[in-house]
């Protein structure tokens, strides 16, 4: 914008007028940035009082000893990553997250697709039916699963009994102690995934797939050349989202196994609860924290770079 | 028209944000008066218990012209050890904590010294047993008062017609509910009960004692490597998992895991007990609690179990023992009435009466209290908890697992379920080698 | 395409029965989707079947530990009737509710604001902090409890339910201001500008034009911050430990689980009360939701 001082001297009508114009112009504009800022303030101040703090100060305990009382650097970073128990820990996490996010994606955009399908009057029961996992408070359904694995008397073993099958130790054994709490994790979010694809799904224009059509475009070929670049933002936005709340989980690590058996199921969250809290280890629970950080930065990074870039294209 | 409604938009709009933000504020306590206490207790399972505790708590409220705040915290989800951290960041709250075994430890920097208590205490009952003194005498310092509020012993809890019958082991014989020693006791080593869980397994009444990382799976099998002697940390803090002592008792656990339950490497605190209510096991190691919830739900079993103390091995006999302590905070506004609250509270007429309403569930710190009547009473079978407390002709000792590597160490031992551990990999197959291989890199970690 | 080479005539009598088979495929279709969902339903409602079941237990029926667990043989209401006159639930209860309008009013205004400010005026780094707001996600709950413990306790609300008000906001500000940003960008921008002409303040512009056509957006952006300050675990786990503070998610499981005892009959009762709320709101407002993701959330 052209700032008053520039205002050539020798003309007096009109280059005035134009610079009151600007400058009203600029006290226009800053006073729209003003209003801007304090409106967004809210959002910055609880941000900054009750995620940026207190993320800066977990960075700071990290780098202190057990008991508090020293500045160690880096050194519980380096500790944890030598620990055959953490490596563990890391890749059981990443394994949780990513299967779980990719099953979630998937099984959310096939639902999304089926109730696409269905005429609109019906879809309310069957959306109603199908959210109820993501509406039950968390904490409360994953007790539910809990007791259904109980290997003596649970309710899953008591169906394979029947067939004559014997009886699984649900939580009892590594990988399937695993692929329970992924399989809880699932069930949990495929709904918010059915929910946002298939909004995205109602936002595809009708015209693109007639458009396709007339052009002798079969199912397969709408999916990938329609509805999947239609989608792409809203799948990498909730893909994003699902992979950051489903590497911090901890509700239901937390009551389906506690970590165990024998470490098989720590995700970064339980095993700093057993470190941080249980243990009375609090920076090392912190440095173990902390470890989420770099590894959800980088999958955000790539995940908003290509959303800003396509809504960039569409925009243009 | 739109200036002004836009003026008290916004001042509605700031005055509805001023509120917000004041709404909490109005909490904040400023400063404690004068004479106020407060208090957290352990939340105890039998709601009762609570109850007595308070009626107490009154008593002397009121007789000292103390306001006191009792609060009840339960241990589910860990959520006593959350508030305890939760204080002790925040350097608010209560002021008199109840902590359980490794807490007092945890945070020992921040907890008023208490020997003017204890000295007070132990000149009224006498002393408290090693691991009182293990877990809350710090460099010299008594930093906690031992309780017995949520105290607990967690030896077996058998069957009687299915031991007698399917084992050929009569505990009431051995630990009759009346005083003295027994010949018969002398028997009731880890070997014979590994015989009794082969037999009772063959007969598909295991031994409901599991290989989790929850405590009663770590209190159990710390027992038994207590023992055999089998330190994994000395006191010193070097790690001796590479010793005879651990080969042995991981030779014994070969064989003995192969008796306990497909499931036992996933129990938690719960199984246990759903396995002797439901019938489906002969012997648990745990508290009279599933006795208590089997007397409601599944009277017949109820009727048919006994406690006893732990197993002896070569080292000797161990029942597991799991203490809480009555802590002050350093940051208390009001240090001389909590200790006069908790010294109060360790009266033995006092403790005596909360004993009774739990029907015998805590365990007094004091070997002079180990005489209740409660547990001569409580039934059925009448005296079915006599030989709950450890009683002197017992030769036993209680025993926390972990036990002599210095607490820093022992309590990440503990929490990280490694002795119980240890065993559920061997259940899984691997080599006694492997299993000292691994527990050895683990417990480096834990000596950092 | 080829329809250069074909006559006008099969052209149409093949689009004809294109267009028959077209109709048959989508009766197929249809009918397979319902079957799909079926399935799909019956699955997800296993756990809540099985809630429903326990409830209706006594609990010396469900330590038995024989016959069909799936199956009640003595149902009972008593479960469900101790809860409802237990002094202790129904606090839980009220400050759930408490919590939760106090949190979802908050959160809506924060983003509100600040989705509006972002999307529709700017300031200098407004850009970033659209983008940026969205990463407050990256710092998790589960890091985050520890060090609150300090600020939490400077503001005297340990164990207060009002520290949830302040803390539950930031799990659900992020996401809702998300979908007020794409909603507010999906207002053609002609609209304001017509408004500032008539010499509408930027305020009365968001109070009288942006709120009204975004309500969608903000009853699904609202649902959102409903669902998460009502099932939300860890923050009342760590920071209230009396029962006249707690909220239903820890309640529960503080109070009917005593030590190494399960109430399961109650705990699952429990379940199916506190899970009442949201399947009511969700049964309502169902078609809100839909319809204000999909303009909300596409255009993000």
């Amino acid at each position: 914008m052209a700032d008053g001082t520039s205002v050539p001297v020798g003309v007096i009508g009109a280059p005035r007028r134009v610079a009151r114009k600007t400058s009203s112009l600029k006290r226009f504009t800053q006073q729209r940035s003003t209003i801007a800022f304090m409106l967004a303030l809210p959002l910055i101040l609880l941000v900054a009082c009750f995620v940026i703090y207190p993320a800066l100060y977990a960075i700071y305990l990290s780098m202190l000893n057990k008991k508090m009382t020293a500045f160690v650097g880096l050194g519980n970073f380096a500790f944890l990553l030598k620990r055959h128990t953490f490596q563990l820990v890391i890749f059981q996490s990443c394994l949780f997250a990513v299967t779980a996010v990719v099953m979630k994606a998937f099984l959310g955009f096939v639902l999304a697709h089926l109730m696409h399908n269905i005429p609109g009057k019906n879809q309310k029961i069957w959306r109603g039916l199908l959210l109820v996992p993501w509406v039950i408070p968390l904490a409360l359904s994953t007790l539910t699963w809990w007791w259904m694995f109980d290997p003596s008397y649970s309710a899953f073993n008591w169906v394979l009994n029947q067939f004559g099958f014997a009886n699984v130790p649900w939580l009892g054994v590594g990988w399937i102690a695993r692929f329970c709490t992924i399989t809880v994790n699932v069930w949990y979010g495929t709904p918010f995934f059915m929910i946002m694809y298939l909004a995205a799904l109602k936002s595809v224009p009708e015209q693109l797939y007639e458009a396709a059509s007339i052009d002798g475009a079969n199912a397969v070929q709408k999916l990938f050349f329609v509805t999947l670049p239609m989608m792409r933002n809203i799948i990498a936005i909730t893909v994003l989202f699902s992979l950051i709340v489903t590497f911090a989980d901890f509700d239901i690590v937390r009551i389906l196994t506690a970590g165990g058996p024998q470490d098989m199921t720590h995700v970064f969250a339980t095993y700093a609860f057993q470190v941080g809290i249980q243990s009375g280890d609090i920076p090392l629970g912190a440095a173990d924290s902390l470890f989420m950080f770099p590894i959800l930065a980088f999958a955000a990074f790539f995940v908003l770079r290509g959303v800003t870039r396509r809504t960039k294209e569409i925009a243009t | 028209m739109t200036t002004p409604t836009l003026k008290t938009s916004r001042r509605r709009a700031l005055k509805l944000g001023a509120a917000a933000v004041a709404l909490p504020l109005v909490h904040i306590r400023t400063g404690r008066a004068a004479g106020k206490v407060s208090i957290a207790f352990w939340d105890h399972w039998v709601p009762s218990g609570n109850a007595v505790m308070q009626k107490q708590v009154e008593a002397w409220a009121a007789k000292n012209q103390v306001e006191v705040q009792a609060d009840f915290i339960t241990s589910v989800g860990s959520k006593n050890i959350l508030t305890i951290a939760a204080e002790a960041q925040a350097r608010t709250g209560h002021d008199v904590q109840a902590f359980p075994s490794w807490e007092v430890h945890n945070h020992s920097d921040m907890i008023e010294p208490i020997d003017d208590v204890m000295k007070t205490l132990t000149g009224q009952y006498g002393g408290v047993n090693q691991v009182c003194e293990y877990l809350a005498k710090i460099k010299g310092h008594w930093m906690g008062v031992p309780t017995s509020s949520g105290t607990q012993y967690k030896g077996p809890c058998g069957r009687i017609s299915v031991l007698k019958d399917k084992a050929g082991l009569d505990v009431v014989a051995m630990y009759p509910a009346a005083p003295g020693h027994t010949a018969a006791s002398d028997a009731w080593t880890w070997d014979a009960l590994l015989k009794a869980a082969e037999a009772c397994a063959a007969a598909n009444m295991t031994f409901g004692m599991g290989l989790g990382q929850t405590s009663d799976s770590v209190d159990c099998i710390g027992s038994l490597f207590a023992a055999y002697g089998a330190e994994l940390v000395d006191k010193d803090g070097n790690v001796t998992v590479k010793s005879d002592n651990v080969r042995k008792v991981l030779e014994y656990g070969q064989k003995l895991v192969k008796v306990l339950p497909a499931d036992a490497v996933s129990y938690d605190d719960a199984s246990n007990n759903r396995a002797l209510i439901s019938g489906q096991s002969a012997l648990i190691w745990n508290p009279p609690s599933a006795w208590a919830v089997a007397k409601r739900d599944n009277p017949k079993v109820a009727e048919d179990c006994w406690s006893f103390p732990g197993c002896a091995g070569p080292a000797g006999r161990f029942t597991p023992y799991l203490p809480y302590f009555w802590g002050v905070w350093s940051f208390s506004q009001n240090k001389t009435a909590a200790k006069e609250l908790i010294t109060f509270l360790m009266q033995r007429n006092n403790v005596e009466a909360r004993c009774t309403e739990v029907v015998g569930y805590d365990v007094p710190p004091f070997d002079s209290m180990l005489d209740f009547k409660v547990w001569e009473d409580v039934e059925p079978p009448k005296g079915t908890v006599y030989n709950y407390p450890i009683r002197p002709f017992h030769n036993a000792k209680p025993h926390i697992a972990a036990l002599p590597a210095p607490p820093d160490i022992a309590v990440q031992i503990y929490n990280r379920g490694t002795m119980p551990t240890m065993l559920a990999k061997l259940k899984s197959g691997s080599s006694i080698d492997e299993v000292i291989a691994w527990a050895s890199d683990e417990l480096e970690g834990f000596t950092r | 395409m080829s329809a250069t080479t074909m006559g006008d005539a099969a052209k149409r009598a093949a689009a004809h029965s294109h267009k028959h088979s077209l109709h048959r495929q989508r009766l197929w279709a249809l009918w397979g989707s319902y079957i799909a969902l079926g399935v799909f339903v019956v699955i997800f409602l296993v756990p809540p079947f099985y809630t429903l079941m326990t409830s209706l237990k006594s609990s010396a029926e469900i330590s038995a530990q024989t016959g069909s667990p799936w199956l009640v043989r003595h149902p009972t209401l008593d479960n469900f009737w101790y809860l409802i006159t237990y002094p202790n639930f129904q606090t839980y209860y009220l400050n759930s509710i408490m919590v939760t309008i106090v949190t979802v009013s908050v959160s809506m205004v924060i983003s509100v604001l600040a989705a509006f400010s972002l999307s529709r005026m700017g300031f200098w780094g407004s850009q970033a902090l659209a983008t940026g707001v969205f990463l407050t996600y990256l710092v998790p709950a589960s890091l985050l409890f520890i060090p609150l413990f300090q600020i939490v306790g400077w503001l005297g609300l340990i164990n207060n339910l009002w520290c949830l008000a302040l803390l539950y906001p930031t799990l659900a500000v992020p996401f809702c201001t998300w979908i007020m940003i794409g909603y507010f960008s999906s207002i053609p921008k002609e609209l304001d500008e017509a408004a500032l002409i008539d010499g509408a303040g930027y305020l009365q512009m968001l109070w009288k034009i942006f709120i009204p056509v975004a309500m969608p957006g903000i009853i699904a952006a609202t649902i959102f911050a409903f669902t998460v300050s009502w099932g939300a675990f860890l923050y009342p786990l760590a920071y209230l430990y009396t029962s006249n503070q707690m909220v239903l998610t820890v309640g529960i499981i503080s109070d009917l689980i005593r030590g190494d005892v399960f109430q399961w009959g109650k705990i699952m009762a429990a379940c199916l009360l506190a899970s009442l709320p949201p399947i009511v709101i969700y049964a309502f407002l169902m078609d809100y939701y839909v319809a204000g993701l999909t303009a909300g959330a596409t255009k993000g």
